[in-house]
């Protein structure tokens, strides 16, 4: 049945490829949004994994609305159950690149800048050290962008630091980080002893969830996140790119899936006589559903295969243009490849279901006195 | 035998082969019947209207038999031919081919009546034009899920039979009308069927190519083989060895 499948194909080469593009195109559009979604879902894991340990400690008002201080931290570490607690300050580094491709500064104390970061390591020198003022570790983005090695020089806000560490890649926000010391930072941007938000590290056996509403009900004026909140809300946020991207790709994959049921519907009517041919020879009816499914199949896979090659050199092509500007946009997993396969072929054998089902209960008689 | 109306006329066939023993093997096993149409009909609707394509036909058919079915245009002889073929279902009536009633098979069960005791001959030859002589031969054997090679070797024996060995690879459009009718003549005897059933085999070829399909049909009567061939042509007739004749769906005396 192979070859007869792939010679129906071949035999109407132009409306073949014309449905195959159709697909292709489908599945591009799966690929690059997938790839977008893909990315943003890496980096949020990632980001999530480095930061699971730590309550996240608001001004009541929210984390853009100020009125957190240093103070509040002591108020925090008195609370049962709290290992540890201090605040950091997060600031973007450019003004126009806001988000998680944006880079970020972070204001960390410095006795405090291997634990608030761990378990992200250095690729190269040290985290800071108590003394440290205008000193800097650095994302693996930052420094490549840059082009830093340890001892450069880097300018923020118009005064120089020196580089003392590197981070490791992690595919989180850490990439994209700038952290400097905490005190050098409130001086920087003028917000006193403001921080905008404190980390409160959970003793161990204590459950975070529980401890997260303690903090809240025992230091005025907090709000707190538990790490299972962020996660939550997060998760949601991410939820709703997600949405979009992956269904404008799949928009355009069911116009794909359309475009093949359109060319099996008017296949199968062409085709009206050979089917009454086939039956009358003793074709069974799954012979006939296996024929145009089959058909509407391989369809669906050489669209689905075409479209992920050229889906893949897109987002090669836009990955290396952005090279520069350190943005990562996409992220081709294999998880996403699966799915893009499996959604052209689901595409090409759902558009043939109909199409092949007219096909197979055609009365053998009918289709022969088709013209 | 006159039944229910309706009567058979048998014609002698002019050239008979000598009588060999084998052939007396076949003539001993011709008696044996083959097919039964008893009391069949068919009614179409036209919309509200009844349409009586076929009335109360019966026919008995022996092995071997080149049995002729001759009547004027929608007088029925396609639809008996449908009928017998399960590609339409009888309005009543029965229809007995090798011991079983044809019209009490199921549904599903048909396609594998047609693949393994009955091959179609058609007017315009209807091969897959996409495929070559050979592979439309394998076709049907395809279906009956007969192994590659077997298939391969059958088709190419039975195109090499009729004349067509050195036409395997031709696609229909590159094979002249007589050659086509042959590689379907070689496609219908692909799964070894009780019964051919010819539907205006010669309707669309030249007296010479009828003439070389009609001693086809005679050689392969004489090795046992049963065809039933509707037919407007009298030359045709003249040479099987039985003529039917319908006229507004009703068997008629010749």
């Amino acid at each position: 049945m192979f070859d007869l499948i792939i010679r129906n194909i071949m035999n109407r080469k132009v409306r073949s490829a014309l449905t195959v593009c159709g697909i292709a195109l489908g599945i591009f559009a799966v690929i690059v949004m997938g790839a977008m979604s893909e990315n943003f879902h890496q980096t949020f894991e990632r980001s999530m994994s480095v930061t699971s340990d730590k309550i996240r400690v608001f001004s009541e008002s929210g984390v853009f609305g100020g009125g957190l201080t240093e103070d509040k931290v002591s108020d925090v570490l008195r609370v049962a159950g709290v290992k540890d607690a201090y605040g950091l300050l997060m600031t973007t580094f450019d003004e126009d690149k806001m988000g998680m491709t944006g880079k970020q500064i972070l204001g960390v104390p410095p006795e405090k800048s291997s634990v608030a970061l761990y378990p992200v390591d250095l690729k190269a020198g040290r985290f800071l050290n108590p003394g440290d003022s205008y000193n800097v570790v650095v994302g693996s983005n930052i420094q490549r962008e840059y082009k830093l090695q340890i001892g450069s020089k880097f300018e923020i806000h118009d005064k120089y630091f020196t580089v003392v560490g590197i981070l490791d890649y992690t595919g989180s926000i850490f990439d994209n980080a700038v952290i400097i010391p905490l005190e050098t930072a409130q001086d920087l941007y003028d917000v006193g002893n403001s921080v905008s938000y404190i980390f409160a590290v959970p003793d161990e056996r204590i459950d975070a969830e529980m401890l997260s509403k303690r903090i809240e009900l025992s230091v005025k004026g907090t709000s707190t996140l538990s790490p299972g909140e962020l996660e939550v809300q997060a998760r949601q946020s991410f939820m709703i790119f997600s949405v979009i991207t992956i269904s404008s790709g799949l928009l355009a994959a069911i116009i794909g899936g359309l475009c093949v049921m359109n060319t099996m519907l008017m296949s199968v009517a062409e085709r009206t006589r050979e089917f009454g041919i086939l039956k009358a020879i003793g074709a069974e009816t799954r012979d006939i559903l296996l024929l145009t499914l089959g058909e509407a199949s391989f369809m669906g896979l050489f669209g689905g295969i075409l479209g992920i090659l050229v889906g893949s050199v897109a987002v090669y092509i836009m990955n290396a243009w952005l090279a520069n500007t350190r943005i990562v946009l996409f992220l081709i997993t294999p998880r996403l490849l699966v799915i893009a396969m499996l959604f052209a072929l689901l595409i090409g054998a759902l558009s043939g279901l109909y199409p092949a089902y007219r096909a197979s209960k055609m009365s053998p008689m009918e289709a022969l006195k088709h013209a | 035998m006159p039944e229910m109306g309706i009567e058979e006329e048998v014609f002698e066939t002019p050239e008979k082969p000598e009588k060999d023993e084998s052939t007396l093997n076949l003539e001993n096993e011709g008696q044996k019947i083959i097919l039964q149409v008893e009391n069949l009909s068919k009614t179409y609707f036209q919309g509200k209207i009844p349409v009586h394509a076929l009335r109360c036909a019966c026919i008995t058919v022996r092995k071997g038999e080149l049995l002729a079915i001759m009547g004027p245009s929608g007088s029925g002889k396609s639809t008996l031919l449908a009928l017998i073929g399960t590609l339409e279902k009888a309005t009543d009536g029965k229809i007995i081919l090798d011991g079983t009633d044809l019209t009490s098979v199921p549904e599903k069960l048909l396609p594998r009546v047609r693949r393994e005791k009955i091959g179609f001959i058609f007017q315009h030859y209807n091969l897959i034009p996409t495929l070559s002589a050979l592979e439309n031969v394998e076709l049907s054997m395809r279906f009956s899920r007969v192994p590659k090679k077997e298939r391969e070797e059958r088709a190419k024996a039975l195109l090499e039979e009729l004349g067509l060995g050195d036409r395997l690879s031709h696609k229909p459009s590159e094979l002249s009308g007589g050659e086509q009718q042959r590689v379907s003549i070689a496609r219908a005897l692909a799964n070894k069927p009780t019964v051919i059933l010819a539907d205006e085999p010669t309707g669309e070829v030249d007296s010479k190519t009828r003439d070389s399909i009609v001693r086809v049909f005679k050689e392969l009567s004489e090795k046992g083989q049963t065809i039933l061939v509707v037919t407007h042509d009298p030359e045709v007739a003249k040479e099987c060895s039985r003529v039917v004749r319908i006229k507004d769906g009703t068997i008629k005396d010749h």
